[in-house]
């Protein structure tokens, strides 16, 4: 909300410099966004001197006047009563622009020509001051530019209005807040008696008193519709408004001024009388935008006998509105539900000053008296001398606001304070409508504009904020003492976050979103979780994988420059489950590049799928009974389109599949550009691990006794799986055998087509001896055997 | 013994003794020549054992002189090897072939995201501070983000939380952790304290200081008697942990729908010590988090009595917090996984 300076001090005499108001603000709850220093909204108006003032021959009223502006005299009309020789004034030459945007002309005055205007400060929008022309300080020099001598002449603060707090969006409401905080009474301005009605008020209805609880309007006859007065031009451009005409200026002078939303119609384009009630279905309008709305049966509209004419709250209608030829207008001033302008509000997408308002709670009270104001500013602004007001019609259905009792104690305790109750008194008896004491406890009557005040908690509040929250003691929690436990699932993210990283992994955060086009590229086309509004194509979908992500990230470090790549995420992947969401904890992970990038390093080496596979077996160390199986023929999984059918294996445990590592998908590699490169991805599931349990590591006695080590290399099928070789040389079980290791793999010069050469390190030895050369000997003759009668592996020599 | 015998074994002796140059060989060489003399099976070993077989007398005769050689091989062979080394160990001292300014070979070593690394560490402490771990789904429904925090529908204070909806499920992504306060509270039963850490999603346009995906850290004391005073007592113990010792703390009245009352919690400025910075916007302070009193509301929603139970939450975006401890000067780049940027960030050994 814009806050103008001067406009509050017309409320409050604050007695504070903007600068200060604008760090005291934040102290109530009101951040203040930014400060502008404004000059004034006039140009071309420059100081004069009054060299003489004759009478007006064709008016009393009206005085001659010859105003130097030290290079030229001016022949001026004038009409002010306090227009003397010698006095300093503003004078507004011949094309000079005034707040509101009026241009100054040469013009006949009953028969005499004026060039120019001496102003008062009314005229300048200066101030509130009318009484008479503006008689200068001497000191200004004659000629000079009025606005560049002024300067700045007023602050605008942006203030940030909580949603909580409706009745601070007006300059009032503002300085009624401050008015409590700085112990300074507002100003208050005598009530005037409005002359009783004399043409009848137009009808209004209220069909649900609970979508609008108080409708206030009056009804104006031989109106006057032009250009408001510079005072009131320029009140509303301060704050960012655009003048139209006086009595849309009034409105929306009272909206700043007190935070009601108010809405002339012409009163000639209106069908009978008005009624409030929702719209029935199908039912058109178009607004002040221009734009046709179709309305709902939630929307709330002011209808006249034919047609709705308003939207109420939001907006009005652009058939009925005033305009410039209105002589006729029926002026409504009304409080509606919070909840029915949003809903309507949102249903039409259509949002303005007064919805944003009536939203938020606006103040019942302040209907009767923006009626009354307005009512006075129009009989001043926009009056013919036929003028012809009606009295009030007022539909008043708000409740009366329901005190709340609360003791000092209550306060007290909430806040870890002592506040005495002078003190509780003395801070809350001014935001009140009424505080007594009653019993042991205050019974507070919150004012009408106060919707927001209902429970001790909420006195509380304002006993803090307006006391200064600095007043609160720092205390530490007395609470039971109970020791903190952490979450199986957290302590288990965290320790496959170090193992990755001591296994040279970068951790990626991504967004959990994924895009058509790149689900696509990953081949995940169907069951996805659809977002309702994306902000854009990328936040189409829920990510059903974290490996897309990594590719992403792949690409970007790729083009950056980087050779080897070692990434993994912990995240949420998201499925659709019936009206559900499978929401599961994921850690995935990719690699590529050369397997070493230092200079010492044997070239050509990448890393490859056993790297991945490697890395995986080392993340899992130490959880039981997990197997692996090739992925063809597995169960299908969310991430599988991604992996490599035949280069990827499954790995399970007994209680479900874990997850998968593997080359990526040749198809999925090109759409990433990175067909050339050799990527291998993992994906495990979480929360599938964060449910077992695996006991501690418990020591396990070695051999004192020296081991013997045996070297076997032999021809065998490309086709025969290694597995298999190592589950022949483990049957049956063998103590003595303490280890099979792979040293050695081989095909090509020497080797026949379609036979491997492998070399397989085998390990002895026994707990209680050191073996014998011999038994060793025959332990390694029997295996051999094995391997030749079950794969027909042929020793090599 | 006879004499002839006696004879052909000092003969004997002195072969050996004769043959005994060692001077000229080299590892290898003296090596064998000791597997020769001294070896299981050598000729001195051999002529030590044969010694066995004789009377007495001639033990006590010949005896002597046999040990006397063996020792004499031994220095021989010790001597000899001890000039070998140290004459090796000369070499090899001089004739180094190692450039020591080429650079190390590094094994590969992986980073924590700089907001793990952040989260990590602020759960440490609200550990310490005998807090507990709690999490909860990031697709939530309607009512544990937003009607059980006291955010109706159709209420203004939804503005302040653009929020994304999922086609076709009634469902949303949480907008904030408060709903694992919700969760713990309907699982659980005071006294408590937990912390809730976590990804959040805002519907708002990216840029350097948005994120539409984000992370918080909230916390949540319940008990019986608790009130503002102990929640400003215990945030002003925990941002002295965050950030230093001589960090001060301010309170400043705002809103928050699940809070009564609510505050912003200010850190003196960490860069300027509170005397005015480009960071703070020579304020001297910077805003950390969200704070107040668990609305009375909430905790009907979840069935406590507010006249019996009292309680604080406090929230804290995970970003902002390493902005200011990293020094990012954009939100996006937490995102970006650049390893450029990914690479920077190691948790301090000292």
């Amino acid at each position: 909300m814009r806050i103008s300076y001067n406009w509050l001090k017309e409320h409050l005499p604050l007695g504070i410099s903007a600068e200060e108001l604008a760090e005291r603000l934040p102290l109530l709850g009101f951040s203040v966004a930014a400060m502008e220093h404004q000059g004034p909204g006039f140009s071309g108006v420059i100081v004069g001197k009054v060299l003489s003032v004759d009478k007006h021959p064709n008016a009393d009223r009206l005085s001659l006047c010859v105003v130097d502006d030290g290079t030229q005299k001016h022949p001026v009309v004038c009409g002010a009563k306090n227009v003397a020789v010698g006095q300093t004034v503003p004078l507004a030459r011949v094309g000079a622009i005034l707040p509101g945007g009026f241009q100054l002309t040469k013009s006949k005055i009953r028969g005499v020509e004026s060039h120019g205007m001496i102003c008062s400060v009314r005229e300048l929008g200066l101030g509130e001051e009318a009484d008479g022309i503006w008689a200068m300080d001497t000191a200004l020099p004659v000629g000079s530019d009025l606005a560049k001598s002024l300067g700045q002449t007023d602050c605008v603060l942006d203030v940030e209005i909580t949603p909580n707090r409706p009745d601070c969006l007006s300059h009032l409401g503002l300085a009624r807040e401050l008015s409590a905080f700085l112990h300074i009474p507002l100003k208050t301005s005598p009530q005037k008696k409005l002359p009783e009605g004399t043409i009848p008020c137009l009808d209004v209805q209220v069909q649900d008193p609970k979508a609008c609880p108080r409708y206030v309007g009056r009804s104006f006859e031989g109106l006057r519709i032009a250009a408001s007065p510079g005072w009131l031009a320029a009140k509303l451009e301060a704050v960012g408004l655009r003048p139209i005409h006086n009595l849309v200026d009034i409105t929306n002078f009272l909206l700043m001024d007190l935070g009601q939303p108010m809405h002339a119609f012409d009163a000639d384009k209106l069908e009978g009388g008005l009624v409030v009630r929702f719209a029935r279905p199908g039912e058109k309008i178009i607004a002040l935008d221009d734009k046709q709305y179709t309305l709902t049966e939630r929307c709330l509209v002011i209808a006249d006998q034919k047609k709705p004419v308003a939207i109420a709250g939001v907006m009005g209608g652009r058939d009925t509105a005033v305009t410039q030829m209105t002589k006729r207008a029926f002026l409504e001033s009304a409080t509606f539900d919070p909840t029915v302008v949003r809903r309507t509000s949102q249903a039409l997408r259509l949002k303005s000053d007064s919805s944003y308002r009536f939203e938020r709670g606006t103040d019942p009270g302040a209907a009767q008296a923006a009626s009354q104001i307005a009512t006075e500013l129009i009989q001043r602004l926009c009056a013919t001398p036929d003028l012809k007001i009606s009295g009030t019609i007022d539909r008043d259905s708000v409740p009366a606001p329901k005190p709340i009792d609360v003791t000092s104690s209550r306060l007290n305790a909430i806040l870890g304070t002592s506040f005495s109750e002078a003190i509780v008194e003395s801070t809350l008896k001014p935001i009140s409508a009424q505080l007594e004491k009653s019993g042991p406890a205050w019974r507070f009557t919150p004012p009408s504009y106060r919707r927001d005040l209902a429970t001790p908690w909420d006195l509380a509040e304002e006993l803090a904020r307006l006391t200064g929250y600095d007043q609160i003691p720092y205390r530490e929690t007395p609470i039971v003492l109970k020791s903190s436990s952490d979450l199986p699932s957290q302590t288990l993210a965290d320790k496959v976050r170090g193992r990755l990283v001591s296994l040279g992994f970068s951790e990626a955060y991504n967004l959990d979103f994924i895009s058509d086009k790149l689900a696509a590229q990953a081949r995940l086309s169907c069951g996805l979780v659809r977002v309702k509004n994306p902000i854009s194509e990328d936040y189409a979908n829920m990510r059903p994988t974290l490996l897309t992500g990594l590719l992403q990230n792949a690409r970007l470090n790729l083009n950056n420059g980087a050779q080897t790549l070692r990434l993994f995420e912990l995240g949420k992947t998201y499925v659709p489950r019936a009206k559900e969401v499978a929401e599961t904890t994921r850690a995935a992970g990719l690699l590529l590049g050369p397997a070493a990038s230092h200079w010492k390093s044997s070239r050509g080496q990448r890393l490859d799928f056993y790297d991945a596979k490697g890395a995986v077996e080392e993340l899992l160390a130490g959880v039981a009974g997990i197997g692996f199986l090739p992925l063809s023929g597995a169960e299908p999984m969310g991430a599988d389109p991604l992996f490599h059918p035949v280069g990827a294996l499954r790995l399970r445990l007994p209680s479900g599949i874990l997850g998968t590592v593997g080359l990526l998908h040749p198809t999925v590699a090109r759409a990433w550009e990175m067909e050339r490169e050799e990527v291998c991805i993992f994906e495990l599931d979480l929360d599938l691990l964060a449910g077992l349990h695996a006991p501690a590591p418990r020591f396990a006695p070695f051999s004192v006794f020296p081991g013997s080590t045996r070297d076997i290399s032999f021809l065998v099928d490309t086709a025969t799986p290694y597995d298999s070789l190592a589950a022949t040389i483990r049957q049956p079980s063998d103590t003595q055998l303490k280890g099979i290791d792979l040293v050695d793999k081989f095909t090509g010069k020497g080797v026949p087509q379609g036979k491997q050469s492998l070399t397989i390190r085998l390990s002895f030895g026994r707990d209680d001896r050191t073996l014998q050369d011999a038994e060793v000997t025959a332990a390694v003759e029997t295996i051999l055997a094995k391997l030749s009668r079950k794969h027909g592996a042929v020793l090599r020599t | 013994m006879s004499a002839a015998d006696l004879s052909e074994l000092g003969k004997k002796l002195d072969a050996l003794e004769s043959g005994l140059d060692t001077a000229q060989l080299d590892l290898n060489a003296l090596e064998a020549f000791r597997v020769q003399s001294l070896g299981r099976k050598g000729e001195v070993t051999e002529l030590l054992k044969s010694l066995k077989e004789l009377s007495l007398e001639d033990r006590r005769a010949v005896g002597p002189r046999v040990q006397a050689l063996k020792t004499k091989f031994e220095d021989s062979i010790a001597r000899r090897r001890a000039e070998l080394e140290t004459a090796a160990d000369a070499a090899s001292l001089q004739n180094i072939d190692l450039d020591l300014s080429l650079p190390a070979s590094a094994p590969p070593r992986g980073r924590l995201h700089p907001l793990t690394q952040t989260l990590q560490e602020i759960s440490r402490i609200l550990s310490l501070m005998g807090f507990s771990w709690a999490e909860g789904p990031l697709v939530e429904t309607e009512r544990h983000n937003f009607e059980a925090l006291n955010i109706p529908e159709h209420h203004a204070a939804r503005d302040l939380q653009d929020t994304f909806y999922l086609q076709d499920i009634p469902l949303l992504l949480r907008t904030h952790t408060s709903p694992v306060q919700i969760r713990t509270m309907e699982s659980q039963q005071p006294p408590l304290r937990v912390i809730c850490p976590g990804r959040v999603f805002r519907h708002e346009a990216v840029d350097a200081t948005h994120s539409a995906v984000f992370h918080q850290i909230e916390g949540l004391a319940v008990d019986k008697g608790i009130s503002f005073a102990d929640l400003k007592g215990t945030l002003e113990t925990f941002l002295k942990k965050v950030f230093g010792p001589r960090t001060k703390t301010r309170f400043l009245p705002s809103y928050y729908p699940f809070t009564e009352p609510s505050a912003d919690v200010y850190a003196s400025c960490i860069f300027c010590s509170g005397s005015g910075c480009p960071i703070c916007k020579q304020s001297g302070w910077i805003e950390i988090m969200g704070a107040g009193m668990v609305h009375p509301n909430v905790f009907k929603a979840v069935g406590y009595d507010p006249e019996l139970w009292s309680g604080f939450a406090f929230g804290m975006g995970v970003e902002r917090i390493a902005i200011l401890r990293l020094g990012v000067p954009d939100m996006r780049l937490f995102f970006s996984n650049d390893l450029r940027f990914l690479k920077q960030f190691d948790e301090n050994l000292v």
